[in-house]
């Protein structure tokens, strides 16, 4: 591991570059990210009708977690799909298979590299999505640290989640359908559409036990309070365990990938 | 005219048959679209089973403006999905060859590719719309169902309009791809709700400089009879369609106008 770790870090910058490179577009991802986020706004502020509770929740908390939520989603970017489906599809999977650092680190490297280049378009988009969405402020400091902990371990579940959906490729070569069902999965089921407060019973007891609400409700309802601090432990400890069960998913998932691999164009 | 649309259809149906080789591809393609259209749904239904209304609108009223904007979306983009291709055409020079060919050059664009995702949100959109029909409370006396056949081609035609002015400017910009989607995105969005909840200026925005209002939301109140909540006459709205005409007419101008200043990027 640690004579492969330069291997990774110069594949992780190789990533950044390619973000800086196409910085127009993240640009107008991000103005398209900020509609989104207005969007969100002026429904809720519909639903909410003049009230300023509902259930005991206040508009303000509703849009913070809304804003705060898909700002993340949009930093985790989990539809880049670790770059998997397109290395099958040009074959390039062949010469990844021969560098010296394994695949699966390869992939997350690429992922880690492009979400470094990206935070800082997130830290400028900060104060905008605050002003057009909402914002505020944590509970204590104590919910700060806490949330910045469960916010890495959120990334951690849906990096790994991605690069398990993305070997499918494996098997199917180019799926674009596959890919957008689960991109909206993860926009419905992480929470960054409806709170999981508000979801009826059915649904949020279904959305509880999938791994999608450690990504994004977990770390956000964290920084809002509404995890209560005796729980925030068992929280964080569910999201650990899904880092570690989806990690042996995909070791197992790759481990019968690399035999089906046909490298195209070779 | 009639020479073009049957060109178009040779044209379409060879690009759909490519689309179909690989059946895998085609089948989550459509899944794919689907639960674009489906995520959008179930969003709505899951608010308004906790909060009854949104803006006065219940669900059922809903159902029927989502399914007319989702039907008039993939009318559009089911013909016109390469158009998002623009930039690429124009820098690649892949421009170069459709204008030398006897055919018009937007008929080629169209047909470059078919995008199969967009068969999805038909799919959906009139599944929707159906569900809509029945549920609204609308009663669909021949002239109801005139103005919801015509709404939905004056939707489509509006929105075409919107994202062919945009792709103009690929011409003399080298870019544009990113405008449409930032487009595409702010329709997908805002157009399914009733754009009365957004407040007066964007209210304004919308029915002028940008014209979302006309494409869904003006002919459902017609529909529904919900005139007494707009901001302009209720003839305006039942003119709807009539806008997205003179819509489409004035972008096929532009774009006839624009198409004059590509340089072609040479090889």
């Amino acid at each position: 591991m640690r004579t492969s770790l330069p291997g990774y870090v110069a594949i992780g910058r190789m990533q950044a570059r390619t973000v800086m490179r196409y910085r127009v577009d993240y640009g107008a991802g991000l103005v398209r990210l900020l509609f989104q986020i207005l969007l969100l706004r002026v429904v809720w502020e519909g639903l909410y009708a003049g009230r300023t509770m509902v259930d005991g929740i206040s508009f303000s908390l509703t849009i913070t977690y809304l804003t705060l939520g898909n700002l993340q989603n949009w930093l985790f970017s989990p539809w880049i799909f670790s770059l998997i489906p397109e290395r099958v599809r040009d074959g390039l999977v062949g010469i990844d298979l021969t560098r010296p650092v394994g695949f699966l680190g390869q992939v997350v490297a690429s992922q880690l590299g492009r979400t470094a280049a990206m935070a800082p378009f997130a830290v400028v988009a900060l104060p905008f999505a605050s002003f057009v969405g909402g914002a505020q402020p944590s509970t204590s400091p104590a919910a700060i640290i806490a949330y910045v902990v469960s916010l890495a371990l959120g990334y951690c579940v849906i990096t790994i989640l991605s690069v398990l959906v993305g070997l499918i490729t494996f098997w199917t070569l180019e799926l674009e359908g596959l890919f957008l069902i689960y991109r909206m999965a993860v926009q419905f089921l992480s929470g960054a559409l409806v709170p999981l407060w508000f979801m009826p019973d059915a649904l949020r007891i279904v959305v509880e036990v999938l791994p999608l609400q450690a990504v994004m409700h977990t770390p956000t309802a964290i920084y809002l309070g509404r995890i209560h601090s005796g729980d925030v432990a068992i929280a964080m400890a569910v999201q650990a365990l899904w880092v570690v069960v989806l990690w042996f998913a995909a070791r197992l998932v790759w481990s019968r990938a690399i035999r089906r691999m046909i490298v195209q164009g070779g | 005219m009639i020479r073009a649309l049957r060109m178009w259809a040779i044209l379409a149906r060879a690009a759909l048959r490519a689309e179909m080789q690989h059946r895998v591809h085609f089948f989550f393609g459509l899944l794919g679209g689907l639960a674009v259209q489906g995520m959008g749904l179930v969003f709505i239904a899951t608010i308004l089973t906790r909060f009854g209304d949104l803006g006065g609108w219940t669900f059922q009223e809903i159902l029927l403006l989502y399914g007319m904007r989702l039907t008039a979306h993939a009318l559009w983009v089911i013909p016109f999905a390469s158009l998002f291709q623009i930039t690429h055409v124009v820098r690649s020079a892949e421009f170069d060859r459709y204008l030398v060919r006897p055919l018009n050059p937007l008929i080629q664009l169209m047909t470059r590719r078919m995008a199969i995702v967009t068969i999805g949100h038909l799919i959906g959109g009139v599944a929707i719309l159906a569900a809509g029909m029945v549920r609204s409370g609308v009663v669909w006396t021949p002239v109801n169902v005139l103005l919801l056949i015509a709404a939905l081609a004056g939707g489509a035609l509006t929105e075409m309009s919107l994202q062919l002015a945009l792709a103009s400017l690929a011409f003399r910009l080298h870019s544009a791809t990113e405008l449409m989607l930032t487009l595409d995105s702010v329709f997908n969005s805002f157009g399914n709700y009733p754009i009365k909840i957004f407040g007066p200026v964007a209210r304004w925005g919308l029915t002028t400089v940008f014209p979302l209002a006309f494409a869904a939301y003006f002919p459902a109140t017609v529909l529904l009879d919900r005139t007494d909540e707009l901001w302009v006459l209720p003839w305006i709205a039942a003119a709807a369609p009539a806008v997205g005409v003179i819509l489409a007419a004035l972008a096929y101008l532009f774009w006839r106008a624009q198409i004059r200043y590509y340089s072609s990027s040479g090889n």
